[in-house]
């Protein structure tokens, strides 16, 4: 008899780290289906461009670092596909590429891999994209032209023009912005599924949205023009961010109540930036910034011991 | 807390057997928490069943006795499911049956709390939930217990024999209630039972109802199936909402719990004067083709059970666990005994899971598992690293080691494992 000797325990849920990076891109299906639907062809070249930029960029890295392919674990794959949803429709290809041999190299590997990052590598590739192109980075297409007719965002027209979107507008998607950042409903439906198959905790993302919910209704009060509360959540990467960016595990707190500081920390940032600087959008800075304080919350939110 | 696939089929409703024939037993010293007890016989020794063949040594010990008459052939290590090899009394068993009859009720109530304890304290009763403290000790607690707590959870997959037990011997469960609350006086006894077991809560309930044993205020809990609440902190937290202190035992809440087969073991204690010489053992697991419950004698291995054919592989067993699937420990043979505090066996052949270990994600569904609140990533960080001075930081020594964090987590990182390894250093370094 050949017996295997371990620790217990004998039995182990079947949720592994490929299953989990699975229902990540899944959940984004519906917000990939929008972009498709808004921005056509333009929208399949870009996702594609992304996710195999960082595939290959990841394999490249293994190979020279001499160890074993992870592509089967899709994380490589997952992180190109956000950062396409985080672009604008309208980015050359080789930007796309760059900023996915950006975020696996500077973002993931540069740190140690997969679990070792301490900046969501998405994010990271779209803010070098930024500080590189910055003005390829925010020009942005309507949705409904054939041909790419530059057209302002709706942060953008709010706090430059005073412009209100219609909240339907901003539902639904029919408004220039980045590919996957447009359909407030599609993401909400992604994001609906994260949380009840149990892949994303709910801390972040209701802490993050209630905040932004609070303080949007606070200075909707003061003077609507401001922008009302849904305009402040369904506009801009707020859902995305709350739903895809905060929820990514290996950069958020590991404590329960450093989770909730972290969400309610990405809120604020993100409407104190919207509201008094001299961008329109905040939620890519916000996350990042929380990303880096994210030891230090761990440090301070160590629970408290059982029965004292 | 986690809800994990039960696995309680078909020995659920099997009816137990009995085994009572062995031709061999190894009885180890160290059955029990505490210090092991000492032999009174020695080889070549002829002992009659239910003699004393160790003796208690210290405050924390228990009595050993022969479960079947023969001839003690020696006293020499042999395998041991915690210690891999520890001294054990090896018997050579003479086919010889021992009738034990049982007191009456009426003579039962006229026995003072000295006697009752004695009684427990000479049949060697320990805690047959796993923990194997001895029950004598736990029935004589510094300080005043409130409220008694009869756990029938047996939240492990698997096992059923807590289950079989209440629905074969609730009467006989109920006595030893009876007499635990007339040592230890509690203000109230709940008997919880996990919602998996409908027959069981039926018979607790008609017995509550009925009146007729003359107990404190009883009542049953049914709780919602879940690991590892069957766990005496997680019990008190979850039916009390009291939190048992660090380092602290339940009486500091004015709580004790027992588990239903120390109740059963107290009534044959002290009704049938019969030493704890046997207990009822779930065999389970995919390799066996069929999974039983019965009564085996103490010290029985299971090479006998499978050289006789109690126990037969439909397929070859690939881990062999002696206890239930989250805590139990594995096996390298199938020489080992079974001993007091035994609720199960497990043979498992296709559902043997050896995923590799992968980088952390550090998603957390460790520290929202984890029932005592901790941050089981941070161990296996450090102990990976080798710091392991920074352990106490994170309580280390609070972990109970149930498993929920090895069992959830989407790397396979053997949590567990890292955290016995940290606790041995943080042991060592006291």
């Amino acid at each position: 008899m050949n017996l295997t000797v371990s620790n217990p325990p004998h039995l182990k849920s079947k949720v592994n780290t490929p299953f989990l990076m699975k229902q990540v891109i899944i959940a984004l299906f519906p917000a990939i289906a929008a972009s498709i639907h808004f921005f056509g062809i333009r929208a399949v070249i870009l996702i594609a461009n992304c996710i195999l930029s960082a595939m290959i960029a990841e394999r490249i890295i293994l190979l020279l670092g001499k160890k074993p392919s992870t592509l089967n674990d899709y994380s490589a794959a997952l992180t190109g596909l956000l950062l396409a949803m985080t672009l604008p429709p309208s980015v050359p290809w080789y930007v796309a590429s760059l900023g996915s041999i950006v975020a696996i190299s500077v973002g993931k590997h540069i740190f140690g891999g997969l679990g070792a990052n301490i900046f969501n590598p998405a994010l990271v590739g779209r803010a070098f994209l930024m500080a590189a192109y910055p003005k390829i980075l925010t020009t942005f297409i309507n949705p409904s032209s054939v041909d790419a007719i530059s057209s302002a965002t709706p942060l953008v027209l709010r706090k430059f023009s005073q412009v209100i979107t219609p909240t339907t507008a901003l539902f639904f998607g029919k408004i220039s912005g980045s590919l996957g950042e447009t359909s407030a409903i599609c993401l909400i439906i992604g994001g609906v599924y994260l949380l009840i198959r149990k892949v994303a905790g709910w801390r972040i993302p209701l802490s993050l949205l209630l905040t932004t919910t609070v303080t949007s209704a606070i200075f909707f009060i003061i003077n609507p023009n401001w922008g009302s509360v849904w305009f402040h959540l369904f506009g801009g990467g707020l859902l995305l961010g709350a739903f895809f960016m905060a929820t990514d595990p290996v950069t958020t707190p590991t404590t329960k109540r450093g989770r909730y500081i972290f969400g309610i920390g990405c809120g604020l940032l993100i409407m104190i930036i919207r509201y008094f600087s001299g961008l329109p959008e905040g939620v890519m800075y916000s996350i990042l910034f929380m990303n880096a304080l994210t030891p230090l919350i761990n440090r301070y939110t160590k629970p408290r011991r059982f029965g004292v | 807390m986690i809800r994990i696939a039960e696995y309680k089929e078909p020995q659920h409703n099997s009816f137990s057997e009995k085994f009572h024939d062995p031709s061999k037993l190894y009885l180890p010293l160290s059955q029990h928490t505490g210090a092991p007890s000492k032999p009174c016989v020695k080889k070549g020794d002829q002992v009659s069943e239910g003699e004393v063949i160790a003796k208690a040594s210290g405050a924390i010990s228990a009595q050993l006795h022969a479960p079947k008459s023969g001839k003690v052939i020696d006293i020499a290590n042999w395998y041991h499911p915690t210690l891999k090899k520890a001294p054990a009394i090896i018997i050579q068993c003479q086919d010889e049956k021992k009738e034990y009859s049982p007191r009456k009720d009426k003579d039962i109530e006229l026995l003072t709390q000295e006697k009752i304890l004695k009684t427990i304290a000479d049949c060697g009763l320990v805690g047959m939930g796993g923990a194997a403290f001895p029950t004598h000790v736990k029935l004589n607690p510094p300080k005043k217990i409130d409220t008694l707590i009869i756990n029938g959870c047996e939240c492990e997959p698997y096992l059923a024999c807590d289950y079989r037990l209440m629905i074969e011997d609730i009467n006989k469960i109920f006595k030893g209630i009876r007499l635990i609350s007339k040592l230890i006086n509690p203000k109230e006894i709940i008997f919880a039972i996990e919602k998996n077991k409908p027959e069981a809560i039926k018979k607790v309930n008609l017995l509550i109802n009925t009146k007729k044993f003359g107990l404190p205020p009883i009542r049953s809990f049914v709780l919602d199936t879940a690991y590892p609440q069957g766990g005496e902190k997680q019990l008190i937290q979850l039916i009390i909402k009291k939190k048992v202190p660090p380092k602290g035992l339940p009486f500091d809440v004015g709580v004790l719990v027992h588990n239903v087969a120390t109740c059963f073991a107290i009534y044959e204690a002290v009704y049938l004067d019969k030493p704890l010489v046997e207990r009822l053992v779930s065999f389970c697991g995919d390799a066996l083709v069929t999974p039983k419950n019965i009564w085996v004698k103490i010290g029985t291995t299971l090479q006998e059970l499978v050289d006789r054919k109690i126990l037969e592989f439909g397929k070859e067993p690939k881990k062999i666990i002696c206890g239930g699937p989250m805590m139990g420990i594995a096996l390298n043979s199938l020489d080992y005994p079974i001993l007091k505090n035994a609720g199960g066996f497990l043979f498992l052949s296709d559902q043997v899971d050896d995923a590799q270990e992968e980088p952390c994600l550090r998603c957390n569904r460790c520290v929202d598992t984890c029932p005592m609140g901790l941050l089981p990533l941070e161990y296996v960080k450090r102990v990976k690293k080798g710091e392991y001075a920074s352990l106490s930081e994170f309580n280390i020594v609070d972990c109970i080691e149930c498993g929920c964090c090895s069992y959830g987590c989407p790397a396979k990182i053997p949590i567990v494992h890292y955290i016995k390894t940290g606790k041995k250093y943080e042991l060592n370094s006291k």
